[in-house]
């Protein structure tokens, strides 16, 4: 223990890497870089503890989730309690929602330790409310989100120049993104201003040796094979996959794809690889590319949910799926998503049927004789292999327990089961509770039944079925009466439709899904003749499943809603098997896990889908307590997408941390970054222009900047600050950036100039800019890694029509409009923000400095007291901008006058009508009550 | 849509100077003539453009600015049509972004001369065209209404909207579900459900 400290500290850090890593900590500055599942918040919430115990410390933690401040607040004073150091103070939360700026110096002044948000703690250190130099010090978590135009940079940036003498420790458990571009472990290291990293992966000597010296924890891995359906449906996806990247391939030929391949499709990520490849051309790439990215999500989205939603639940999120991509109204079946032409996709949906009812109904039957109930539609319900599995390992366990009646060590006895999220839990929590529960007197159970009654989830999926059935029918009301008018649209379109058309649709509520007719659409190519699949199945099928279905006696006795937990808030658990043994489920959740296995202290652990952080908490777990022993049974599909990701994860993280240690074994040493010194500023601010020297310009006031400090989000404000201009938070009304008396500038990325156009909201924004200030600017910033062009890649160069573009103009026509309506507004095209900092420089050279007052209060409606009112919280906001009826002023009002988005939609019509009039108020009452189950009320009025 | 009958000349007006300049080539939907004009381009009554390549004004550096001396504080919206044809486009952007400021004139960058031949098609299409495109939200059918609504959170997308309104069959229902209702819903994960309700719940104004 440092000898600096009266304060006794008891530590919890049983491992001797554990204390290794406190102990550098303690000496000096690093960043320490280690594997995940190692638990990086037990090593920061003790050195913090060590810290907190002095006392009289302004302590910074930054970068840390909501999620990690709970753990370290609950550490923080589990510590204290122990150690019982009366200097202690805990953990305080600083963010928006819960302080205003006058209990944040308050408290600021006192001490202690704050985890504050990003975007407060840098408009602090700037307006002063924080002085750096009265920092003790600063942690950082996740330290790989540091890259050098971040906030956090910013905020390690202004913190190191002001204040020399505090310590600065930064921690990441994810070595990944260090090892992505040049020298980028000594970048990072140059971001947050430390010299030394250290590396502790997995393979560590001191780590292995803390883990592995003593008993190892007993693990069995059970390889479970995926069922044929199960195998079908995840090549249909890939299958989807492939075609979907060789499109992508195909419209954007400029573009570096070699990696594009079905072997990257595995990865966790694919879809945000292929994203982030596009990225820098986003802006240029079609709306087909577009909608194949995103179609590339919904296809992982599918895969994950073939491994963890039951039958019964996949089939119905492919029917949403189903419905959502139908095509947007006016459009013809081109727009439909490529995938959806093929094959495979065809076996997906077919096939993901099959694994729920079967029907012996061909497709001639149905289209010559719509209206006969086939009786010959059964229930198949498959199940998954999982479960069987799950419940013959519980099985053992219960005999393991009854042998060996007696634990002879300080475990529980408990059983620890962990899955990948809340739903994956919820399942199994039903499963274990009604697995034994048999629905009698069914035609399939009581032939199949071997007399031994084996587990089996048939209750419960012949319950989800029921509820399946239900909302199916509510469903096909629901796509009828959203999507008619898009039906319409296309039944309009006849050229297109000669071929699988058959002129005479039937009504909606008799539609059904076409199937067998894929064979037409079988290439991407094709799309104009491909089938299209509509959402929604004949009634008859149902009313035939449910009578089937019918809940039997037993079934009706189980009249528990079991979806939803009682127990639900009780920390998830509940009490299976009697006395004190537990099964308890839980979802992984990082650095969490920890807690649960201290918690629960169980003897058996089944990991029903694999995750390498977990498997390495267990290892910790079981090397900081010999008197317990755990035994891990490990369950992954076999050959499936789950098993490749865990893989692929673990020899990432690996090939991470040997790059690593490679780099820093050459990586050159940056000596303190020499800051400004007194008389390097002075010389900055002499004008060299003026003969002399000039004593006047020496006087001067260093250059200044007005930015309102929602821009804070951006990069540019610290951008502007490494250039020595000094950058004067507020809230504006009126632009985002105030450069001198008369030049006020809306900053736009080029996402956002889409999106604001879309709605309006730049109009009005340029319009109030030009109320208030003589040169009102529109900066269009492209970001620095994206191509430096509006143009897209393909599509533009159609002949275009007058008519044509005043229905659908596309960017550059609205950003002519826009200048034709404001001949006044200057535009400025900023390849990168380092650029846009340059140019503004620029601009200010021989200006008058801006007054941050005046700028506060220019805009600001009289009626409005107090520049605090106009803070708004931005997606609410933007919701409401969705609501149709909506226009500015009515928005504010809205704000003003109702809480929140859930009262609104409360409101009655006639409170409504008081505050925004009646047409207004009859749409927006309209628009939240309007039922979707009702077909009727379509009709909408329109503008 | 019918455009309003026009004052000036329904042609560009094009200076004898922009003779052989490729991005007339461009200029396809929209007649134009040679005129003796002070700018390279006569848009509309009150709207002209100059032509300039990045390529030139590095070599001409005073070029512009004596054709902007020229037009003589002439027309009302003067636009500085840039082609950016060289690579490091950064030096010259900022100087002319100065410029703009100075001299009153409105840069547009394109990058190519298809482009800068629609620009002008452009200019000239919409003379007399009411921003009301650009000016508010277009007016759509209720499920694109209610699908945009409800896509506003991060990571909510169609499908997940139509799920979701599908269960609770109105957006008030929705709105007033609780997380554990929502999450029920095939597709809807913990971060999804926490982001929804959040967003219908979050008061509109930060609260002091």
């Amino acid at each position: 223990m440092p000898s600096d400290e009266k304060a006794p500290v008891k530590l919890s850090l049983p491992l001797e890497f554990q204390q290794d890593i406190f102990k550098e900590l303690r000496e000096e500055d690093e960043l320490v870089l280690i594997a995940r599942g190692l638990g990086v918040l037990r090593i920061v919430s003790n050195l913090l503890h060590s810290y907190d115990a002095a006392g009289n410390n302004l302590i910074l933690l930054v970068g840390a989730e909501e999620r990690e401040n709970v753990w370290i607040g609950e550490a923080l004073a589990e510590h204290a309690a122990i150690s019982m150091a009366p200097k202690a103070r805990g953990l305080s939360l600083v963010n928006t929602d819960l302080m205003s700026v006058g209990t944040r110096e308050k408290i600021y002044a006192q001490g202690g330790i704050f985890s504050i948000t990003s975007r407060i703690l840098i408009v602090d250190f700037l307006s002063g409310l924080m002085n750096p130099e009265t920092v003790t010090g600063v942690v950082v978590l996740h330290a790989e989100k540091v890259i050098a135009t971040s906030l956090e940079a910013f905020i390690l940036r202004i913190y190191r120049q002001k204040n020399k003498a505090g310590f600065l420790k930064a921690f990441s458990d994810q070595p990944e993104p260090f090892t992505t571009g040049f020298a980028p472990l000594a970048n990072m290291m140059k971001n947050l201003f430390l010299q030394k990293p250290a590396l502790y992966p997995r393979f560590h000597v001191t780590v292995a040796k803390s883990l592995e010296g003593r008993k190892k924890a007993e693990v069995i891995e059970l390889e479970v094979p995926m069922t044929e359906a199960m195998r079908d449906i995840q090549n249909a996806v890939l299958e989807c996959v492939e075609v979907s990247i060789s499109e992508l391939r195909k419209g954007n030929t400029g573009v570096e794809m070699d990696d594009w391949t079905l072997d990257s499709a595995l990865h966790r990520n694919f879809d945000t690889i292929i994203r982030r490849q596009l990225d820098p051309v986003w802006h240029r790439t079609s709306f087909k590319t577009r909608q194949v990215v995103r179609d590339l999500t919904l296809l992982r989205t599918i895969l994950h949910a073939l491994l963890t939603y039951d039958a019964v639940n996949f089939n119905k999120y492919l029917d949403t799926v189903l419905a959502a991509s139908q095509p947007p109204p006016g459009s013809t079946k081109h727009n439909q998503s490529p995938w959806l032409f093929l094959d495979a996709a065809d076996t997906i949906f077919t096939t993901a049927k099959r694994r729920v009812y079967t029907g012996k109904v061909s497709n001639d039957d149905l289209v010559s004789n719509p209206n006969t109930v086939p009786d010959s539609l059964e229930p198949v319900l498959e199940e998954f292999p999982k479960w069987t599995q799950l419940a013959e390992i519980l099985q053992e366990i219960e005999q393991d327990a009854y042998l060996n009646p007696v634990p002879n060590d300080t475990s529980n006895g408990s059983v620890l089961i962990m899955c990948g999220d809340q739903g994956t839990c919820r399942q199994l929590r039903e499963f274990l509770q009604t697995m034994y529960v048999r629905p009698e007197g069914t035609v399939e159970d009581g032939t199949d039944e071997d007399e031994e009654q084996g587990p089996s989830a048939s209750f419960m999926m012949r319950r989800k079925l029921r509820n399946y059935l239900a909302w199916k029918r509510d469903f096909s009301k629901v796509s009828a009466a959203l999507f008619s008018e898009n039906q319409k649209a296309i039944n309009g379109s006849t050229d297109q439709r000669v071929q699988s058309g058959k002129a005479n649709r039937p009504p909606p509520n008799k539609r059904r899904r076409m199937r067998g007719g894929g064979s037409a659409g079988s290439g991407p190519s094709r799309t104009e003749m491909g089938t299209v699949r509509v959402a929604g199945d004949r009634d008859a099928h149902i009313a035939s499943l449910m009578a089937e279905l019918q809940p039997t006696e037993v079934e009706a006795m189980q009249k528990i809603e079991i979806g939803v937990d009682p127990l639900e808030n009780m920390d998830d658990y509940y009490e299976l098997f009697d006395m004190n043994d537990l099964i308890v489920i839980h979802p992984y959740e990082g650095d969490m896990d920890e807690h649960v296995l201290e918690e629960t202290k169980p003897r058996y652990v089944i990991m029903y889908e694999p995750d390498a952080a977990f498997i390495r908490r267990i290892e910790v777990y079981r090397s900081s307590h010999t008197d317990r022993t755990v035994k891990v049974f490990f369950m992954y599909y076999g050959g499936s997408v789950e098993e490749q990701r865990y893989l692929s994860a673990v020899r990432r993280e690996k090939d991470a941390f040997t790059k690593l240690i490679r780099e820093r074994g050459n990586m050159a040493i940056t000596l303190t970054s020499a800051a400004l010194g007194p008389q390097e500023s002075f010389l900055r601010t002499i004008n060299t222009r003026i003969a002399g020297g000039g004593r006047l310009a020496a006087t001067a006031q260093p250059p200044r900047v007005v930015v309102d400090v929602r821009e804070f989000r951006s990069s540019l404000p610290s951008l502007l600050h490494g250039r020595s201009i000094v950058v004067v938070p507020c809230m504006l009304t009126v632009g985002d950036y105030v450069l001198t008396p008369t030049i006020c500038i809306e900053r736009k990325s080029v996402r956002d100039l889409i999106g604001s156009f879309a709605n309006g909201r730049l109009y009005n924004q340029v319009e109030s800019m030009m109320e208030h200030y003589k040169a009102p600017m529109l900066l269009i910033e492209f970001d620095q890694n994206k191509t430096f062009t509006l143009e897209p890649f393909s599509d533009l160069f159609a002949p275009t029509t007058t008519i044509g573009l005043a229905v659908a103009p596309d960017l550059q026509s609205k950003i002519v409009m826009l200048t034709l309506a404001f001949p006044r507004l200057k535009i400025i095209w900023s390849s990168s923000p380092y650029q846009t900092a340059e140019i503004f420089s620029e601009l200010k050279k021989q200006q008058d400095e801006p007054d941050p007052l005046k700028a506060v209060q220019l805009g600001l409606d009289p009626a409005v007291a107090g520049d605090e009112l106009r803070s708004f919280n931005q997606v609410p906001q933007d919701m409401l901008r969705a609501i149709p009826g909506m226009n500015e002023n009515i928005l504010t009002t809205l704000t003003l006058e109702v809480e929140n988005i859930q009262e609104l939609a409360n409101m009655e019509e006639r409170e409504l009508v008081g505050l925004v009039g009646t047409d207004a108020a009859r749409r927006i009452y309209r628009f939240f009550n309007r039922s979707v189950y009702d077909g009727a009320e379509v009709a909408l009025p329109t503008l | 849509q019918a455009l309003p009958s026009r004052s000036g000349p329904s042609s560009i007006l094009v200076s004898p100077r922009q003779k052989g300049n490729p991005i007339l080539n461009g200029v396809r939907t929209v007649a134009w003539e040679y005129s003796d004009i002070p700018a390279d381009y006569v848009l509309g009554a009150t709207t002209c453009a100059l032509f300039l390549s990045l390529k030139y004004h590095r070599l001409h550096p005073e070029y512009i600015y004596n054709r902007i001396r020229d037009l003589r504080g002439q027309y009302s919206l003067r636009i500085l049509l840039t082609m950016v044809d060289i690579e490091n486009h950064e030096d010259s952007l900022r100087e002319l972004s100065k410029t703009s400021l100075i001299n009153n004139v409105t840069l547009m960058l394109c990058w190519s001369a298809q482009e800068a031949g629609r620009y002008l098609e452009l200019f000239k299409t919409f003379e007399h065209a009411a921003p009301t495109s650009i000016r508010a939200q277009q007016s759509t059918s209720y499920s694109d209404k209610l699908v945009e609504f409800i896509t506003v959170p991060r990571s909510i997308n169609k499908t997940d909207a139509i799920g979701l309104v599908s269960n609770f069959g109105s957006i008030r229902t929705a709105l007033n579900a609780g997380p554990e209702e929502v999450g029920l819903i095939a597709g809807w994960g913990e971060k999804k459900v926490q982001r929804w309700c959040n967003a219908a719940r979050e008061p509109f104004r930060i609260k002091k």
